[in-house]
């Protein structure tokens, strides 16, 4: 029955790769004391940099299951020297409800502002579901957390901020 | 199998008719990795009947694809099969790059090819770990997912998910592979292929596993393509067939895919095809990668801002680890399908169980049914 030689040698196999295995360091990660390493591009939070939204809306109507709650209002701005006041949008309300999240990233995709970004932070479990609904300033907060994107393969092309640095130092 | 069939009638009352039991086996068991339901009638120990009973899982996914865009769809897609996102993501864009007349970047083919061979490594590590489990072999687990954590991290350093990968995009991939990238996913294989053999030697020739799994569970490939069963299960019965040889896509053409197949059809026979598909995997992947370094450019393609595919109908089938997985897709045109038609292949291989059960023993129930390697999700949508 056995793969080859004496009753038992499948076992005896086994057992000598677990003696083997015994004998080398152990790859637990004691994650609670130790954090873990993970790359810039892990998705685990949004983080919003509100100084940069424009309320344009574009990732609440793109996101698949729309977790993203907006609400704004508008206002005058006196330019000196203009005919008219401009006006501008201001965010009154910027939620993500990341019980809802299906953390896809497209709303950070759809952002024409580079105003939502991922970071790796993943610790924000809540005992209530209604505490996961992360308001302006909460996802301000991530910002601070949001490591630089990895440089990308030489033989690819280059990231789209670099070529568009490079075309601007080239015309001037 | 004719000992098997052996019957003996002792003591008294025996002989007499009896009533046939049914028994639910699930919607809440260990050993159907999910929500399967299977309504048997038993005779005693021996299976009558047996019934799979699907749909605690489904999610509308086909319907939901109809009120989603390109981009979103493959949100949804990669979720069917939660332990082969990737394959998943690439049916629906292969279908709608094949509508669109989008002709995918060289660096994205082989690219997307050694992605998808590493997430098939990751979804048959799974289950070489959890079908010991589910015999009682606790230790095979650890050694599988040892492996699993290794790759989980090359493919999250790319795409920043170990496991909803969300990398594929109409007309290639998300973005350029960090630098160095291709150089410690090579280190990784090797490290993963360098291990490997412990897997096999824990397990494979165990005796206690070979009595339970040897001659076990018998699908004879006449049934299998009767049922549509593909992939490892199919190929465990004899029946020679992988989409990535007999109608390649992505890269597949240029690189030689050597088919695992086993005559036996038995449960061993199935566990042993996707042992061997791994190191044919890890090969093919490796493969990918040294064409990576060597080929340049773009890993996409500029997009107008609205996708729509054009009015018509494409089908798109790629070979997922758990076998064949189509895209129908109908669209009149607008900037979601009009319909997309999922053929997944759990469904098809969990069908087999109504003709693979009947004459077995309730003790190789678990067996048999952790052999099919499906995913719950996979079956219901």
């Amino acid at each position: 029955m056995s793969a080859g030689g004496f009753p038992g040698s499948g076992l005896a196999k086994g057992l000598a790769v677990t003696l083997k295995t015994m004998t080398r360091r152990s790859t637990t990660q004691q994650y609670p004391d130790v954090a873990p390493e993970l790359p810039p591009r892990s998705r685990g939070v949004i983080a919003l940099l509100a100084e940069n939204c424009t309320v344009c809306m574009l990732c609440s109507r793109e996101c698949p299951d729309w977790c993203i709650y907006i609400d704004s209002h508008k206002e005058e701005v006196l330019v000196p020297g203009a005919a008219r006041p401009r006006q501008r949008n201001v965010l009154d309300r910027f939620d993500i409800d990341f019980s809802l999240c299906m953390y896809c990233g497209i709303c950070i995709e759809a952002c024409p502002f580079d105003a939502l970004y991922w970071s790796p932070e993943f610790e924000y479990a809540e005992y209530d579901i209604r505490d996961l609904v992360h308001d302006k300033d909460r996802l301000g907060e991530w910002v601070a957390t949001v490591p630089p994107p990895p440089a990308h393969d030489p033989m690819g092309e280059p990231a789209k901020e670099e070529q568009n640095a490079a075309k601007k130092s080239a015309a001037a | 199998m004719a000992e098997a069939l052996r019957e003996l009638t002792v003591g008294t009352g025996a002989g007499i008719e009896t009533e046939d039991m049914i028994l639910n086996i699930g919607p809440q068991h260990p050993s159907t990795h999910g929500v399967l339901r299977l309504k048997l009638a038993l005779d005693g120990e021996r299976v009558v009947t047996a019934e799979p009973i699907i749909g605690y899982m489904h999610r509308g996914a086909e319907k939901l694809f109809e009120v989603r865009d390109y981009r979103q769809i493959i949100v949804l897609a990669n979720r069917h099969d939660w332990l082969s996102a990737f394959a998943n993501e690439l049916g629906v864009a292969l279908a709608v790059e094949r509508m669109m007349g989008i002709e995918v970047p060289e660096r994205a083919v082989w690219l997307r090819t050694a992605l998808a061979e590493l997430n098939r490594v990751l979804s048959h590590l799974m289950f070489l770990g959890s079908y010991p489990l589910e015999l009682g072999a606790i230790t095979p687990v650890f050694y599988a997912f040892r492996e699993r954590e290794a790759l989980q991290a090359i493919m999250e350093e790319v795409s920043g998910g170990r496991m909803h990968y969300m990398f594929n995009r109409v007309g290639g991939v998300k973005e350029e592979v960090p630098a160095g990238w291709t150089r410690r996913a090579r280190e990784v294989i090797g490290q993963v292929r360098g291990r490997l053999p412990d897997l096999d030697r824990i397990i494979r020739g165990n005796e206690i596993f070979l009595a339970r799994t040897v001659g076990v569970g018998v699908l004879s490939a006449e049934q299998a393509a009767a049922f549509g069963a593909s992939g490892p299960v199919a190929r465990a019965s004899g029946l020679d067939f992988d989409l990535r040889r007999d109608e390649p896509y992505l890269a597949y053409g240029q690189l030689d895919v050597p088919v695992v197949t086993r005559t036996a059809g038995d449960c061993h026979a199935r566990f042993e095809v996707l042992l061997d598909q791994v190191h044919v995997s890890l090969d093919l992947a490796e493969q990918c990668l040294t064409r990576l370094d060597q080929i340049g450019g773009p890993v996409n393609v500029r997009l107008p801002k609205v996708v729509k595919a054009p009015e018509g109908h494409t089908y798109a089938w790629t070979e997922n680890p758990l076998g064949v997985n189509g895209y129908y897709l109908v669209s009149r045109g607008e900037k979601t399908p009009w319909r997309m038609k999922l053929r997944t292949a759990s469904y098809a291989n969990v069908q087999a169980l109504s003709t693979l059960l009947p004459g077995t023993l309730v003790p190789d129930l678990v067996a048999i049914l952790g052999s099919m390697f499906f995913v719950v999700g996979d079956i219901d949508k």
